[in-house]
């Protein structure tokens, strides 16, 4: 087959010679096929033939055709052209056997040969045009007239415009000649070794004619090289883009170089490394258009070269996008010289907030390498507790800190590294969610939580593994985290109030430290009372330490958890000199690790002011109430009545009057305050507290719900800030009610002795019998008394009254006046629970109306 | 050759002549045939237009010597 191929081609060519030298020289000789001049052109055509193996246009049959009709139009022959497009059509449907299958050739053919005999017919030594210089029209411009004749006059090259032109002395050419050398004379570089130095300027290389300026900080044409203006700026352009090009590959230079120095963190290495992705794809455009640039343009006729493919003017249209992504790397460079991690990925973030869609789109693919490194830490973070974070770019931060202290001061969030798309309830979240799994790990002991995480994963549709998350994916990283923190935080609560009965100690705290388990308190201070009335430095821990215990034991308390009763224990403040044990003694509960993250030192101390306020006044009511036991109408004070002169009569029953009634005042007061105290404050705390406890989503909301009742507590039981002067009032009538029981027992003290002495000098059997009720004081002192008589022991029992009713009246006055002013100060006081104090100690009004009736 | 196929095949030629005469190359059916057959057994258009504008225009150049070629 390819031998039979082969003779119809040697064949045919020779036909073909044969034709064409017998249409040359229709009368020559030389028409045998074995003439020497038939066998050279034979030759010459196989040379021809062989060396054009390929064609360099590309085949396409209906772009040839187009192009010979509108060749046809330009130059003035539309009927034809018309004619043309016909028999194209019919030609080109002309398929299956016996037709040319390959009709790209053949029309190209018929172009190309009319072209040239068209070319050749017209002038023989037709120059070749410089296609490259774009001016060539406006030049010819001037030489033309636009004429409908066509009398043996030239057509220009013109793209569009019809342009006949009478030109018979050839005017035209020869200008075209002067200008071809003109431009030959001004470009003393050619265009395509300015080509070629702009793309190696394009890389940071500096070029035989364009260097760089290190003053002018740009690649310049040198002055001294000769190049038309209009190219000098050209360059210039092109020129920016090396610039740029410059500025990037500097700093991912500086980071590399950096970057053991752990200057640079994992953020800025991926930073790094995309934008070294992004320049590669610029080095292959830039290997592309080298290997262009050396390409000729394919023409195929012969008579016409052509410059390069690649002018500057193509350069520059080639450049165009790399040169905005070129730019758009720059500015991010620049705005991220002096950023490191979380920062500098908000930085960008910021950047690509663009609305040209090339733009986002190439940051959008930045910011996924960038993103990768920090999401990984969220991720480790989130489900593993983990903070690897060796160049400080997360944004939480973690310090060595006690365990006690972990959950309030161990990790917090460094809003400087927090980047732009992630929101700060976000990242509040994502900080617990860590804080609490460290949590659990270092406090807990727990190691639950690991199970937790796992299902958050899979719940929210991730996996544990690495490289699962990514920029543009923020709804996946939210409800990743959502899922997680809501685990966790379940998981912490259950271990809080679990394991650790949080609740139970919570409660145990109040029972004991602010004394709401009360038959124990009634207990303790039983016992208690004669050991705290010593100075404070007789007083041993170990003792009240024992009388702790045994309250315990004779009370409901003991039934409780001994894990709870191990907590509880007796506290020595420091003390100096003077002081009695009641200033000194307190309880104290003893919170460990997981439980002192809550119950810290200053919370404890909160309690520790709040017991001794409750203990204070426990104590003076117990004093008040023992005055009672002492004022019980008895057969002592009744006897002394009975006994003494008319004289002493009246004072006496004063004095008990105003004693009682002194008694009164105060209990009111004090029943009405320590009602108030207990119902109000404590227990409608603690309701609020246990309702906020139920509802605790995590340990942050269970911190502030127990700051929150500590600080009411506080507030509405006058220990408060705002109520400083409210308090010291109440302590100074503390202090006046201690006064008056002690004044109170002398007074009863001194009837009683009054009693004996009487009861002594007058019938003794008669009272003997009736004073086997009394109590004996002392049969030394009567010895002195006996002998003086009824006189002298009703004027002694005169004085005595006498100096009791004036300390009576003075206490009286006192007590009033502190009173009213503290019911002064209640209802300026902002608390509104206050309110309800002055509702209760002013009930009838009756202060209100005295203090109107003063004034 | 079946009458189909030759009578496709005249057509053909005869369009492609009309065309060649809008075109004004100068080319006579003959000459026409033998290199439509040349382009369809695969020779390259840009090379044949090269033969035969060389070959007409034979009185400018003298016969060249030509080293002997390989023929493809």
């Amino acid at each position: 087959m390819e031998e039979e191929d082969q003779q119809k081609l040697t064949d045919l060519v020779k036909e073909l010679i044969l034709r064409l030298l017998s249409c040359k020289s229709p009368n020559s000789a030389s028409q045998s096929p074995s003439s020497p001049h038939f066998q050279a052109s034979l030759r010459y055509a196989v040379r021809i033939l062989s060396s054009r193996l390929t064609p360099s246009v590309a085949p396409d049959a209906a772009a040839v055709a187009e192009s010979i009709k509108r060749h046809l139009a330009i130059h003035g022959k539309s009927s034809q052209a018309l004619t043309f497009a016909d028999l194209y059509s019919k030609f080109n449907s002309k398929t299956g056997p016996g037709s040319i299958n390959n009709k790209w050739a053949v029309l190209y053919l018929l172009k190309i040969i009319s072209e040239d005999r068209s070319l050749a017919g017209n002038d023989p030594n037709y120059p070749s045009l410089l296609p490259n210089i774009e001016c060539f029209e406006a030049e010819s411009g001037d030489k033309s007239r636009v004429s409908r004749e066509r009398e043996g006059g030239r057509v220009g090259w013109d793209k569009g415009v019809l342009l006949v032109s009478k030109d018979p002395e050839n005017l035209r050419q020869l200008a075209f000649k002067e200008y071809a050398d003109l431009v030959k004379e001004e470009n003393e570089v050619s265009e395509e070794l300015l080509v070629r130095d702009v793309l190696y300027a394009c890389q940071g290389i500096d070029g035989k004619y364009v260097k760089y300026g290190s003053i002018v900080d740009g690649y310049i044409l040198s002055d001294l090289v000769k190049v038309p203006r209009a190219t000098r700026t050209m360059v210039r352009k092109l020129c920016e883009l090396g610039w740029l090009f410059r500025k990037v590959k500097g700093y991912i230079s500086d980071s590399m170089d950096r970057f053991p120095g752990e200057d640079v963190g994992t953020v800025g290495q991926a930073f790094c490394a995309a934008l070294q992705d992004e320049l590669s794809e610029y080095y292959k455009l830039l290997a592309v258009l080298e290997s262009q640039s050396m390409n000729p343009i394919p023409l195929v006729s012969e008579s016409a070269s052509s410059g390069n493919y690649l002018t500057l003017r193509r350069l520059s249209v080639w450049l165009a996008e790399p040169l905005v992504k070129m730019r758009l790397m720059a500015v991010l460079v620049d705005k991220c010289r002096v950023l490191r991690g979380g920062a500098m990925a908000g930085a960008i973030h910021l950047q690509a907030q663009h609305g040209d869609l090339l733009v986002s789109e190439f940051m959008k693919r930045l910011l996924t390498r960038v993103c990768s490194p920090l999401f990984e830490m969220v991720r480790s973070w989130v489900l593993e507790g983990e903070l690897e974070d060796i160049f400080s770019e997360f944004f939480i931060v973690g310090q060595q800190v006690k365990a006690e202290s972990l959950w309030r001061e161990g990790y917090r969030l460094h809003s400087g590294m927090l980047p732009a798309f992630i929101s700060n309830s976000l990242a509040q979240r994502i900080l617990r969610t860590g804080k609490s799994i460290n949590f659990l790990r270092v406090c807990c002991d727990d190691r639950g939580w690991a199970e937790s995480a796992m299902e958050a994963a899979s719940a929210a549709g991730t996996t544990t593994r690495r490289g699962s998350l990514g920029y543009g994916e923020t709804g996946a990283l939210e409800s990743l985290i959502n899922e997680a923190a809501k685990r966790i935080d379940r998981h912490l609560l259950d271990v809080m109030y679990n394991r650790y009965k949080f609740k139970e100690h919570c409660l145990a705290i109040k029972r004991y430290l602010l004394l709401g388990q009360g038959d124990f308190v009634q207990y303790l201070m039983d016992i208690i009372w004669p050991e705290l009335s010593e100075p404070a430095n007789t007083i041993s821990s170990f003792k009240l330490a024992g009388l702790l215990e045994s309250a315990i034991r004779s009370s409901n308390a003991q039934y409780d958890d001994p894990e709870i009763l191990d907590r509880l224990r007796v506290k020595m403040m420091p003390h100096s000199a003077g002081d009695r044990g009641w200033d000194v003694f307190s309880l104290e509960y003893d919170p460990r690790v997981p439980l002192d993250t809550i119950f810290t030192e200053s919370v404890m101390v909160k309690y520790l002011r709040i017991f001794n306020f409750l203990w204070k006044l426990r104590r003076v009511e117990h004093a008040l109430i023992g005055a009672w036991k002492a004022m019980k109408p008895n057969s002592i004070t009744s006897q002394a009545f009975l006994k003494l002169q008319r004289a002493a009569k009246m004072p006496l029953l004063l004095t008990l009057r105003k004693c009682q009634v002194l008694w009164n005042e105060m209990n009111h007061f004090l029943t009405n305050l320590q009602d108030y105290i207990m119902f109000e404050v404590l227990e409608v705390s603690w309701l609020n507290f246990s309702h906020e406890m139920e509802v605790a989503k995590d340990l942050d909301d269970l911190l502030m719900a127990h700051e929150k009742y500590l600080n009411s507590i506080l507030e509405k039981s006058l220990l408060g800030e705002r109520s400083r002067a409210l308090h010291k009032s109440l302590f100074i009538l503390f202090d006046l009610i201690l006064r008056f029981r002690s004044h109170a027992d002398r007074l009863y003290e001194g009837i009683n002795e009054l009693q004996t002495r009487s009861g002594k000098s007058s019938l003794a059997s008669r009272d003997n019998k009736k004073s086997g009720q009394q109590r004996n004081e002392g049969p030394s002192k009567t010895s002195s008394w006996a002998s003086d008589g009824r006189k002298a022991l009703t004027q002694r029992a005169g004085e005595f009254l006498r100096n009791m009713q004036n300390d009576l009246d003075s206490l009286a006055k006192e007590y009033t006046t502190l009173l009213e002013g503290f019911l002064s100060q209640l209802p300026v006081q902002q608390h509104v629970d206050l309110k309800f104090l002055m509702f209760r100690l002013d009930f009838t009004e009756f202060y209100s109306r005295l203090g109107v009736n003063k004034c | 050759m079946d009458p189909e196929a030759a009578r496709t095949a005249r057509e053909s030629l005869d369009l492609a002549f009309q065309m060649s005469n809008i075109l004004d190359t100068g080319l006579d059916r003959h000459t026409l045939s033998v290199l439509i057959a040349l382009c369809d057994l695969g020779l390259n258009p840009e090379a044949l237009t090269a033969v035969v504008k060389e070959l007409r225009r034979e009185p400018f150049s003298s016969a060249p010597v030509l080293p002997p070629s390989s023929f493809p």
